[in-house]
């Protein structure tokens, strides 16, 4: 039980991650923002950077509380893949789920 | 030849990807569908859905039904003329050949176990080959009765021989066209990302609206790099599990005396014998053994169960009873071998700690394997290599979307062609796979030779839709999208659904009743209804990108009717 509540969270950090590293690209930025000309300022790039590989970590040390570290690693990196994939289908669809997300990062984007 | 080193590497990864992105396609699905093997085997073969079972007792069970296996009759056919030395006298009578070798094989997802004897040439022509002739049997380890050796187990017989040999035996020529397709994939992979490598700046891009070249294009490169690791260490160690295969030519030709001298040496380091003494002996408790070798891994803290156990040089003097552990709890495919004299049950050899190379090289076939108990990971591997299969559809797609238009205008048949084969190996395989399925619920279970039947359906169906794959192709020379696609997705559809209800009708088991009990077969239906889904939903987006085809199409003719007018 304990390993298939670390793996949801794992999945759900993983996605975060790569969620604001997706944000911390302009193009994706200006996607989710829908404003042409809009960047994400250096702060704010920094921000989700180093959000977005922290919840990376983070998803890897919850597949490590999981499993025995050999297996977890497998796991970490085919979830990076998922993520990824998830988060590009997102945007190719459903990109104003991330709104909110770049929200919480710069002030200027409900404006 | 190429003005930049960018443009010889798109030339290497268009034409060997092209040519060998068939094969690849065929890997990679049937590489995903071997994740479930022992499940889908479940789904074709009724008798034997339940739930896994340890090895049960050698003593009792299992060498009483092994001392009834006769060989093979095809086995004994084909190979005992060769094995044979005729100058000895004539060659033994199929039934009265002696057993050398006994084994039994099953993991944590088997409820079945198989087994086996080699039975020995008494006249070898080369006393130093491998002398046996086989025979193998299927057992319900509860009662030990026999499985019809007719049956397929389609999932572990069929679809995984089919992701490493394309199941083409004749001289192990799939094996090797496998991997050298294995090679060109990680040369794909390479080049791939040095053509691309702009595309870092975009990741998470890809534009489903977009015209069709630019959105293929995204997807590839998408589906390509996300999953790169995967792509990378599943091609590399599928390699390196088949390492020893592409090399063994070598040993048996050129290095033959030092590989005779390795296997002398090698016995006389472990002290298992490497010949039959010649004097007979019987066989001790092999259960008492197995409790040995259990009781010795639990003190090592990795109590398990015995995955496979072979008996070597059987009723001799120098024979020898070997216990390997079930892979279950760890990557690393390690069996923690242990050795005992089969008459006296004295350990003669455990296996010792690995060096780090063997460590690292069993850590890589393992995670390929995957003989470890995790449901998680085995799904994400499905996705892994579905993905995989994504990646190289739509590279055979934009090659088509990027030369049609050219191809036309020169009245060139080549993107035609490519998308007709694209068209077999993508939904044409799709459907083969399920056609096995149906036919596997429709062909009587009492049937003589239903397992071969089940493959000539795979076959033909396959061919059947390459010819259908070509008849409807000539839209592409129009410029326009082949209805091929559209028809095989709706047909998949069709299939996929029916399997699931010929499932119900033949067993009796529907979905609401395994769902609750039996999850092998709950996943195997459930997988093909959410595939039948999504072929529907591709049908219906295929239609719509046809009829915008059309237009553009027609919007081309004229501007070429225009053109030649002048």
């Amino acid at each position: 039980m304990v390993e298939v509540v670390c793996w949801t969270l794992a999945i759900f950090t993983t996605v975060f991650g790569m969620a604001c590293l997706a944000l911390s690209l302009p193009n994706h930025w200006r996607q989710v923002t829908g404003m042409e000309t809009s960047l994400p300022s250096p702060s704010e790039q920094l921000r989700l950077r180093i959000f977005g590989y922290s919840g990376l970590f983070a998803s890897f040390l919850l597949c490590l509380a999981a499993d025995h570290p050999s297996m977890a690693v497998l796991v970490w990196v085919m979830l990076l893949g998922l993520a990824a994939k998830g988060v590009a289908s997102i945007l190719a669809w459903r990109e104003h789920w991330l709104k909110p997300l770049a929200g919480l990062f710069s002030r200027t984007v409900y404006r | 030849m190429f003005s930049s080193f960018r443009q010889s590497m798109a030339w290497v990864h268009t034409w060997f990807g092209l040519t060998l992105g068939f094969i690849l396609m065929v890997v990679f699905f049937f590489g995903s569908l071997s994740v479930f093997d022992r499940e889908i085997d479940r789904w074709s073969i009724p008798e034997s859905r339940f739930e896994p079972q340890v090895m049960p007792s050698v003593d009792d069970m299992l060498l009483p039904i092994l001392r009834s296996v006769e060989p093979d009759v095809q086995d004994y056919n084909t190979n005992m003329p060769l094995l044979h030395d005729l100058s000895q006298g004539p060659m033994t009578p199929r039934t009265e050949l002696p057993a050398d070798e006994f084994w039994a094989y099953t993991t944590h997802r088997d409820p079945v176990l198989i087994m086996g004897v080699g039975f020995l040439v008494p006249q070898p022509l080369d006393p130093e080959g491998h002398n046996h002739i086989h025979g193998n049997i299927t057992i319900d380890p509860r009662t030990g009765k026999a499985f019809p050796d007719d049956q397929l187990k389609i999932g572990s017989r069929f679809f995984y021989p089919m992701h490493y040999s394309l199941n083409w035996n004749w001289n192990r020529i799939g094996i090797y066209i496998v991997g050298i397709a294995a090679f060109i994939m990680m040369a794909a992979l390479v080049t791939g990302v040095i053509i691309h490598r702009k595309r870092f700046r975009e990741f998470f891009t890809f534009r489903p609206n977009k015209q069709n070249q630019r959105s293929v294009l995204d997807l590839h490169n998408l589906t390509g790099m996300v999953a790169l690791p995967f792509h990378f260490f599943f091609t590399f160690t599928g390699l390196l599990i088949f390492a020893s295969f592409y090399f063994f030519p070598v040993t048996h030709t050129q290095l033959e005396p030092l590989h005779d001298y390795h296997e002398m040496v090698e016995a006389s380091e472990t002290g298992l014998p490497h010949d039959r003494a010649g004097v007979p002996a019987a066989i001790g408790s092999v259960d008492a053994m197995v409790a040995k070798a259990k009781q010795r891994w639990a003190e090592k803290d990795m109590p398990g169960e015995v995955g496979f156990l072979k008996i070597t040089h059987v009723d001799d003097a120098n024979s020898f009873v070997s216990i390997y552990r079930a892979g279950s709890d760890r990557v690393a495919l390690v069996g923690e071998g242990m050795h005992f004299n089969a008459s006296t049950g004295e350990l003669i050899r455990e296996e010792p700690p690995r060096s780090a190379v063997s460590e690292i090289n069993e850590f890589l076939t393992g995670l390929h394997l995957q003989h470890f108990e995790h449901w998680l990971l085995r799904w994400l591997y499905v996705f892994g290599g579905l993905v995989g299969a994504i990646c190289i559809a739509t590279g055979f797609i934009f090659f088509v979307e990027k030369r049609k238009r050219q191809h036309t205008l020169q009245g060139n048949s080549g993107s035609q062609i490519v998308d007709a084969l694209a068209v077999t190996t993508v939904t044409g395989m799709l459907l083969a796979t399920v056609s096995i399925l149906v036919a596997n619920r429709l062909l009587p279970a009492d049937m003589v030779g239903k397992g071969y039947w089940e493959q000539v359906v795979f076959w033909s169906s396959w061919a059947l839709m390459l010819f259908h794959a070509f008849w409807r192709s000539a839209a592409v020379r129009h410029m326009r999208i082949s209805p091929a696609w559209r028809e095989q997705s709706i047909l998949f559809a069709v299939l996929a659904v029916a399997a699931v209800i010929l499932n119900w009708i033949t067993t009796g088991d529907h979905l609401l009743k395994t769902a609750f009990h039996y999850w092998p077969v709950a996943g195997v239906d459930l997988s093909l209804l959410v595939s039948s889904g999504i072929a529907i939903y591709a049908a219906r987006y295929l239609k719509k990108r046809e009829n915008i085809a059309v237009d553009k199409a027609i919007e081309f003719s004229a501007q070429k009717l225009e053109v030649s007018r002048g």
